[in-house]
């Protein structure tokens, strides 16, 4: 469960989070949505402590995260980012055993579980285990970016839009494979994206952020039976409108 | 050539250790203070201006400037721990090459570090790791090729800049192309050139096939071929001896850059042992004011200098000089001050003067420097490294009056050379030189007593004179034993017939 009570991130005048309080309950996915600048990728930082909160309390499963030092409270959240990051001078277990390595697993153990990861994320480990990230593909190296966040088993996980810079074949089939990894592992997952059908798709609730503040929560029929503002209608109703428009043309197009 | 061969292990000793311990503490000086400026964005560009314009100053200056500036430390750290580093020698051009080391290195870890992809410095916070864990693992990985440029630039850099420190005398293959140079060897001058380069090429090729080795995983290699580059430095320093500072310490015996200094301090050296003094070892090609120094901070031992060069640039002699006899002991005065100790005049002054060409001079009505004024400006002349900086030539220009066409220094070998071909019209020259006879120049008369007599003078520092009135006894007993006739024939048996100053001086020995 993660906890976010009246948080606050200042940049000098600049507000980027104001007074954000908001619940992930345990084995939940919240999908954090806005536009660009809302403060979302900020938000989720402040959960792992890589930006500090200037005011507000943030606790995980319970126990507030100032207890633990940054990099003790990183090892046990995962984190994925769009990015991916994967270390090019390590092959792809090193990669993928990097946080238990930090935690000192002794060898044998971590073996075991960066071949299951592989597993898990169905990238065969006998044929991947020993390759460097730049022979992999897009859509290969995310898997190992999301095998590396998983690997000392975590609590939470933290997704800052982990499937933004993939194509819509790869996207769809990760996003397929993530759901069901996710409501195996049970795990609480704080998800920021601003693609409103990946939400939908994939969240429990939806939380919308603007400019710094929190819009509306709650799942996504809630969402759009009762909007809280025209903003959020708004939102929730794009990838509707753009099924339709889209319907309309394929329509049009087979017509001529 | 054999006696070329001769100190080739000493002088690639001398060379490799230098240069290996000038990158070793360039790289341990430049690596973490890259990474500590790579973390400063703000204050990197001030940084790395203050280190890259360290780097602009000309090698050998830096060379030179280290000297005093060491001394200075030393004054203070003997005042503060009893404890000296050694002013000239190893020292200062250690200090100046590793000064030239650390820009490319430091340079090159800010650039490899500024280039990691922020992604993976992201990722490294993300999955835990500390600060330190992600410059050791993350960071410093991907950024040591660029860093492993650095430091081949370094090393290129170092190893051709160490042949330079020959004259605050440190051993090196520069000691090839110094003396080379002064005594017209050129068979020297190109093997110093040629071993240089063949080193640089091949510490070069050493450090990139330890980094290939360390990036492919294979650190026996990598621990390989380090091990067989130290071996090869150990190997070389067991052939040669050491530096200045040696030990057990024998008589330093210094010479400045040119051929009477090679021959008087050789056959100084002969002179002592003959007389069962204690062994004693030749340090040539040291700067004209780094002896001086040296001597009197107790690091020469011996050395022959001129009562003029004393007087004007040590006591900062001014207006017209004293005749000869007063001069002398003027200055035999003055250095006691120092505790440094007039041994012997030998008999014979090496005074600065203005040469031309017979022919020349004669086609130009030219015999006194009087006669040179009144034509100078039709005319060029060339001069060693220091003479036109001297306070004689301002006295010369001043009193006569001189305005020539151009004034360039350069290399006294050369100089000569340009004379005999016509290219320069006067030469700032040495009385003594062998070259005047045997080019057929004419010396012209200072009409109006402007140039100081320059007495050559045996110098003993204030150590050996303290522990060893023997040997000051026996360097005594030369005092007026060399005319000015037979310096000139000292000289032109090396500068015109190419022999071996050593040789020179034994046999000047053996005659008497």
């Amino acid at each position: 469960m993660i906890e976010l009570e009246s948080v606050s991130k200042h940049y000098g005048d600049v507000i980027a989070v104001d007074a954000l309080s908001l619940c992930v309950a345990k084995g939940e996915l919240l999908a954090l949505v806005g536009g660009s600048g809302c403060g979302k990728t900020t938000t989720l930082k402040m959960v792992n402590r890589l930006i500090e909160p200037t005011r507000g309390r943030i606790r995980i499963g319970g126990r507030d995260t100032e207890e633990l030092s940054g990099p003790e409270l990183r090892r046990r959240i995962g984190y994925c980012f769009q990015q991916v990051g994967l270390f090019p001078h390590l092959s792809v277990a090193r990669n993928v055993g990097v946080t238990p390595e930090l935690l000192g697993w002794e060898r044998g153990r971590i073996q075991r579980r960066v071949d299951e990861l592989l597993e898990l994320v169905e990238l065969e480990p006998g044929r991947y285990r020993d390759r460097a990230p730049a022979e992999l593909s897009g859509g290969q190296q995310q898997r190992v970016g999301l095998a590396r966040a998983l690997a000392a088993q975590p609590e939470v996980l933290l997704m800052d839009e982990p499937f933004g810079a993939l194509d819509p074949l790869t996207r769809d089939r990760l996003q397929e494979r993530f759901d069901e990894i996710r409501s195996r592992l049970d795990i609480t997952t704080l998800f920021v994206t601003h693609d409103v059908a990946e939400a939908i798709r994939l969240g429990d609730r939806i939380a919308v952020m603007e400019a710094g503040c929190l819009l509306q929560i709650g799942t996504p029929g809630e969402l759009l039976r009762a909007p809280a503002d025209e903003a959020v209608r708004r939102l929730l109703e794009t990838p509707r409108r753009q099924a339709q428009q889209l319907e309309a043309l394929l329509h049009a197009a087979e017509a001529v | 050539m054999s006696e070329l061969w001769a100190r080739f292990p000493e002088y690639l000793a001398g060379h490799l250790e230098l240069s290996l311990a000038a990158l070793g503490l360039g790289a341990a000086i430049g690596i973490p203070l890259g990474v500590w400026i790579a973390r400063r964005p703000k204050a990197a560009p001030g940084l790395l201006a203050v280190v890259g314009a360290a780097q602009t100053i000309p090698s050998l200056a830096l060379l030179a400037f280290m000297v005093p500036a060491l001394a200075a430390i030393g004054a203070l750290t003997s005042r503060a721990f009893g404890f000296a580093p050694r002013a000239i020698g190893t020292g200062p051009a250690l200090a100046a090459l590793t000064l030239y080391g650390v820009l490319p290195i430091l340079q090159n870890t800010v650039t490899g570090l500024r280039g990691v992809d922020p992604a993976c410095r992201e990722a490294a916070r993300g999955v835990g790791m500390t600060p330190r864990q992600e410059l050791w693992r993350v960071e410093l990985p991907l950024a040591l090729p660029v860093i492993v440029a650095g430091l081949r630039t370094a090393a290129v850099w170092v190893v051709g800049t160490a042949t330079l420190s020959t004259p605050v005398g440190a051993p090196s293959l520069g000691n090839y192309i110094f003396s080379g140079l002064q005594t017209r060897n050129y068979a020297s001058v190109t093997l110093g050139c040629v071993a240089a380069a063949g080193l640089a090429f091949l510490l070069d090729q050493a450090i990139r096939a330890i980094e290939g080795s360390l990036r492919r995983g294979r650190r026996a290699r990598a621990a390989a071929v380090a091990a067989s580059v130290l071996g090869l430095a150990s190997a070389a320093a067991l052939f040669g001896a050491g530096g200045i500072g040696a030990a057990p310490r024998t008589l330093a015996i210094g010479a400045k850059t040119f051929t009477e200094q090679y021959v008087l301090s050789e056959l100084l050296a002969g002179w002592i042992e003959e007389a069962g003094g204690p062994p004693a070892r030749v340090l040539p090609s040291l700067g004209s004011t780094v002896l001086y120094d040296a001597l009197r901070a107790g690091e020469l031992d011996v050395y022959v200098d001129y009562s003029g060069t004393l007087w004007a640039t040590t006591l900062h002699g001014a207006g017209p000089p004293p005749p000869r006899a007063a001069l002398l002991e003027e200055v035999r005065r003055g250095i006691a001050a120092d505790g440094v100790v007039v041994a012997a005049a030998l008999g014979f002054e090496n005074t600065y003067a203005l040469a031309m060409r017979a022919d020349r001079a004669r086609a130009l009505g030219v015999a006194s420097c009087s006669d040179l004024a009144r034509r100078s400006p039709e005319l060029e002349i060339g001069a060693d490294y220091e003479f036109l900086a001297r306070p004689e030539w301002r006295s010369l220009v001043s009193t006569y009056g001189f305005a020539f066409r151009a004034a360039r220094s350069m290399d006294p070998s050369l100089m000569y050379q340009a004379l005999a071909q016509r290219e320069l019209d006067v030469i700032s020259a040495f009385s003594t030189d062998g070259r005047i006879p045997a080019l057929g120049l004419v010396l012209l008369r200072d009409d109006r007593a402007v140039i100081p007599s320059y007495d050559a003078v045996v110098l003993v520092g204030a150590r050996l004179a303290r522990e060893r009135p023997d040997v000051v006894a026996r360097l005594g007993r030369l005092e007026g034993r060399i005319d000015e006739a037979s310096m000139q024939e000292l000289n032109r048996a090396v500068d015109e017939q190419g022999r071996a100053p050593r040789e020179v001086a034994r046999e000047w020995l053996a005659a008497h």
